[in-house]
């Protein structure tokens, strides 16, 4: 079955908040409210035309306006698959500090879901209730705060160790005096790292050249700078 | 919730004698990576086991967000290294998905060869390093002969031995030389003599047999509700294969090769022999695959000609998502990749197959010895590179 | 041993102290000759073995093992790992009890060690003739138990407990069907004392050819004796992939040494036993060692322990190992009844004076 039938199955199936088919994107998928996850993953994996029995993927992910939990469902029986979405929309000033979505949690339906929504809750900061164990899978366990989200704040220093590009090093430290923060903070949305300066083009003693990205060397087609790097 | 009762761990016993903590790991020679296991142990036997993991946690999702599509790719491969090249290809497709182009027919049978290579030389230490757990040391050697010429072969074109960054969206990076798939076709032909030879040393060892047939025995239904996949599914009976049923790349629709299932030879079915043995049918199995490949590879571009013009800035895909799972050798990578219009993704997300695979060991380890649990360990076949990325 | 006391008697007769003659001078002097000698050729002999051992595992896994240390196939490489363990830090884990930790590798080596004393390596080259000889050696192997447990408990760790609880087991278990095999051969023989098990190899031919049990009783207790030595496949005190090192993970340096002497000596203790008791000791079938000067017979017996050592190491690296509930079980359900069979078979062969080979 496509995804429009299994939609059309899910939506007649009793199952309250199933939303429509969206189809905009490759993979269509319904948007399915918070409440209702559990019992439509219930009944699309028990219902016999359906038999959507394995979890593949849950995803949490962040936009400007709502976080999306992305429940991705593949049937072996028939090889078909389904993707659902549970929205959270954003509060008014909810950071990644503050606000912690909820979402029912459907570890009891699928045991696969048990240990991607605590990599979920760990890095995106989404709670499932009804978890069984809902705590830290891989970050250690007393690490502050969800790294995936867009305004999350590096660390500056982590058990006693710096984290800043230009921090102390640990040799070069006095232990009488603990090290001075350093007051740089990486602000949300600051990029990651300096992006590579672009190769200056210079001489090779071969007597070559070498090649900015986006030049074509020298009597070389549109096929053999393709392997170049970017 | 029948399924929760899976995490209980049996306290309930009268006499309740003295049990032991034990940490297998971080740093153990048999866990394959940095991977620790809590015990709870009643003498030798394990009452209740906790898999911690993030060992290697090394923030590839998040890096993602930061990197272009094309940047990413040698990420990908570090996430499971022994199968490099089905990483790439997992991450390529996606990103092909999302721009809607296809690679040329050359670059797609060159893929196939490519992976399926990969997946024995993958096998080859899945197979050496489940001996070295069991105790026999030897046939890791024999295992590793294989995998250097299988490294030489991928050495040239690629130019690197392990972590290729060959497969790539649009095509591959660079073309094959005249001889290489002579080569490969002899590679097939020493392989199969020395398959024979891992059988004698290893496979058909009384011992061997004794330390894994009916141990860590995985149901199909329990396999399933973990999103188990790849060999460990297979071994358990059921006879799912992407490259058969869902053929990601379409070259695998048009080859003839079989999928071996476990059948429960030497005790029940989905126990750690029956695993092992499905890794090893498989290996002969991507022979086939390789030898049928070798001679319809047909002549062209090997990289998508929109795409290199594309390649001189980074590619920017509309907004849009797509998500694609591949049959890597230890079980389904999926890629899910949100774009929202800029250079890099919103959000780029790994399914890494040894994650599920991993989660039911928290099942499968209560009830059995220490020697056991490495056994169970080993026939998962996990990286922790993909398990944490 | 007694020519030896006789030698230094008489060397101080030559020196002006005839009356010492009678005293314990003599004697210590004696003693101390044998045991300089011993110790010296089992720090020899480890250092041989160890080499051994890896130029096997090299080659049976398609390498070359040591090829640089000494220019010919690395022959200085065990010397050159002995300098180097003499030089390594005594590490001694926190919470370890100091002084069990310190005793267990110095009794566990000298339980092995003592067994050396009673194997006749040529007529009448013997340190101790012992009348219970074989009960001896038997009988002094145990006590590297102890050491082992004593090691495994002192480490303050649970790897070591484990390892050692494992030994434990597996050593004592192995001990009964091995003693029972031996039982074949003195049945045959009639007598306990080393020596006269090659007196009478000399006259009947190799005891293995003797009874159609003989060969069963060499093989069990071969195997027993794997077992007893902890060697592969039944190396789960030590099993690396699973427990790092067994009971002794937390040694290191000259300590760690001790416990990998120990394990080669009880290799060599073992092939000699079978050696001098199934194959024909230092006596050769149809050629007269016994008038022949001693080195000949040492070097027969040699030959023929290594042959063992050989086949001890081939079936480590060959084999997986064995879980410790199948070790358990193949000693007492399989292993113990063959012997028993062996024994009453044998019994029941020299009771009725049968042959079944023309020897």
């Amino acid at each position: 079955m496509d995804e429009a039938a299994l939609h059309a199955r899910l939506a007649a199936s009793g199952v309250p908040g199933i939303g429509a088919l969206d189809r905009s994107v490759k993979d269509p998928f319904v948007v399915v409210e918070p409440t209702s996850i559990v019992p439509a993953l219930t009944w699309l994996r028990d219902d016999p035309a359906c038999r959507l029995e394995m979890l593949h993927n849950l995803t949490a992910v962040e936009r400007p306006e709502a976080i999306e939990v992305v429940y991705h469902v593949c049937s072996l029986a028939h090889h078909h698959a389904l993707v659902l979405k549970v929205r959270c929309p954003r509060p008014e000033g909810g950071t990644h500090e503050t606000w912690l979505p909820e979402v029912p949690s459907v570890a009891g339906v699928h045991p696969a879901a048990n240990w991607h929504e605590r990599e979920q809750w760990d890095l995106l900061g989404v709670r499932f209730t009804g978890h069984p164990d809902l705590r830290r899978i891989l970050l250690p366990e007393e690490w502050i705060g969800h790294p995936l989200r867009k305004d999350y704040v590096y660390p500056t220093e982590h058990g006693g160790i710096p984290l800043e590009l230009d921090a102390v090093p640990l040799y070069e430290r006095d232990p009488a005096s603990p090290p001075p923060p350093s007051g740089r903070v990486r602000k949300a949305g600051e990029p990651l790292f300096q992006p590579p300066a672009p190769f200056s083009s210079r001489p090779l003693a071969s007597g070559g050249r070498t090649v900015e990205p986006g030049e074509a060397p020298a009597g070389g087609d549109g096929a053999g700078a393709g392997g170049g790097e970017h | 919730m029948e399924a929760l009762e899976l995490y209980a761990v049996d306290d309930s016993r009268e006499v309740y004698t003295e049990e032991l903590k034990l940490n297998l790991g971080p740093q153990h020679p048999s866990t394959h990576g940095v991977l620790r296991v809590e015990l709870k142990m009643d003498g030798e036997i394990i009452t209740g086991a906790r898999a911690d993991i993030g060992y290697l946690h090394r923030c590839a999702e998040k890096i993602g967000e930061n990197v272009s599509y094309l940047q990413f790719t040698p990420y990908t491969d570090r996430m499971d290294y022994l199968a490099a090249c089905n990483n790439e290809l997992a991450w390529s497709l996606t990103v092909e998905k999302l721009l809607g182009v296809e690679a040329p027919e050359r670059a797609q049978w060159l893929r196939v060869i490519v992976c399926e290579l990969n997946r024995i030389a993958s096998h080859l230490i899945a197979f050496g390093t489940y001996g070295i757990d069991m105790g026999a040391n030897t046939p890791f050697f024999y295992a590793f002969r294989e995998r250097e010429l299988i490294l030489a072969l991928l050495e040239r074109p690629s130019g690197q031995r392990m972590l290729y960054n060959y497969v790539r969206p649009g095509g591959v990076a660079h073309d094959i030389d005249e001889t290489w798939l002579d080569d490969v076709l002899r590679f097939c032909d020493h392989f199969e003599k020395m398959w024979a030879e891992y059988n004698t040393l290893l496979t058909h060892n009384r011992i061997f047999i004794g330390r894994t047939a009916n141990i860590g025995v995985l149901p199909k239904e329990v396999a399933i509700a973990f999103g188990v996949t790849g060999p460990s599914l297979r071994a358990s009976g059921v006879r799912w294969d992407l490259r058969r049923d869902v053929p990601y790349l379409w070259p695998y629709g048009e080859l003839e090769f079989d999928v071996p299932v476990g059948e429960g030879t030497h005790g029940t079915l989905g126990d750690c022999w029956d695993r092992y043995w499905v890794r090893m049918r498989e290996m002969m199995e991507s022979i086939r695959i390789i030898r049928q490949a070798c001679r319809r590879v047909p002549s062209g571009d090997f990289m998508d000609k929109n795409l290199i013009k594309i390649y001189k800035s980074p590619i920017k895909p509309g907004p849009g998502e797509a998500y694609l799972r591949t049959e890597n050798p230890r079980g389904e990578l999926g890629f899910y990749i949100v774009a929202a219009g800029g250079t890099s993704p919103l959000r780029c997300r790994a399914r890494g197959p040894s994650f599920c695979n991993l989660s039911v060991l928290e099942t499968l380890l209560p009830g059995c010895m220490i020697a056991d649990g490495v056994a169970i360990i080993g026939s998962l076949d996990i990286v922790l590179g993909e398990v944490d990325r | 041993m007694e020519s030896l006391i006789g030698l230094f008697e008489k060397l101080l007769g030559d020196l002006g102290h005839a009356d010492l003659a009678g005293t314990a001078l003599p004697l210590a002097g004696a003693y101390a000759v044998c045991i300089g000698t011993l110790l010296g050729f089992i720090t020899v002999y480890a250092m041989f073995a160890i080499w051994m051992e890896r130029k096997v595992a090299a080659h049976m896994q398609i390498r070359y093992g040591p090829m640089e240390t000494g220019g010919w196939h690395g022959w200085a490489q065990s010397v050159a790992d002995a300098l180097k363990l003499l030089f390594k830090e005594d590490i001694i884990p926190s919470g370890a009890n100091k002084v069990m930790f310190w005793i267990a590798p110095a009794i566990v080596f000298c339980g092995v060690f003592a067994g050396f004393v009673a194997i006749p390596f040529a007529m009448g080259v013997q340190i101790a003739d012992v009348n219970l000889g074989l009960f001896f050696i038997i009988a002094i192997a145990s006590v590297e138990v102890v050491g082992v447990i004593m090691a495994g408990w002192a480490s303050n760790s649970k790897y070591s407990l484990f390892g050692a609880v494992r030994e434990a087991a597996q050593v004592v278990s192995y001990e009964v069907p091995a003693a029972v095999a031996l039982l074949v051969p003195v049945l045959v023989v009639g007598s306990l004392r080393l020596g006269d098990f090659n007196a009478w190899q000399e006259q009947h031919g190799w005891l293995i050819l003797h009874n159609p049990f003989a060969p069963v009783a060499a093989l069990i207790y071969f195997i027993a004796s794997l077992a007893g030595c902890k060697r592969a496949p039944f190396d789960l005190p030590e099993a690396e992939s699973e427990l790092v090192s067994g009971f002794h993970t937390e040694y290191s340096g000259m300590r760690f040494s001790f416990f990998f002497l120990e394990e080669y000596a009880s290799m060599f203790v073992s092939s000699a036993l079978v050696s001098t008791l199934f194959l024909g000791g230092w006596t050769l079938p149809f050629v007269n060692v016994s008038h022949m000067p001693p080195p000949v017979g040492a070097v027969v017996l040699l030959v023929k322990i290594f042959a063992m050592i050989f086949v001890q190491m081939w079936l480590r690296w060959t084999l997986p190992r064995l879980r410790v509930d199948q070790v358990m079980s193949m000693g007492y359900k399989y292993l113990l009844p063959w012997a028993f069979a062996a024994v009453v078979g044998t019994a029941i062969f020299e009771t009725l004076g049968w042959r079944w080979l023309p020897l």
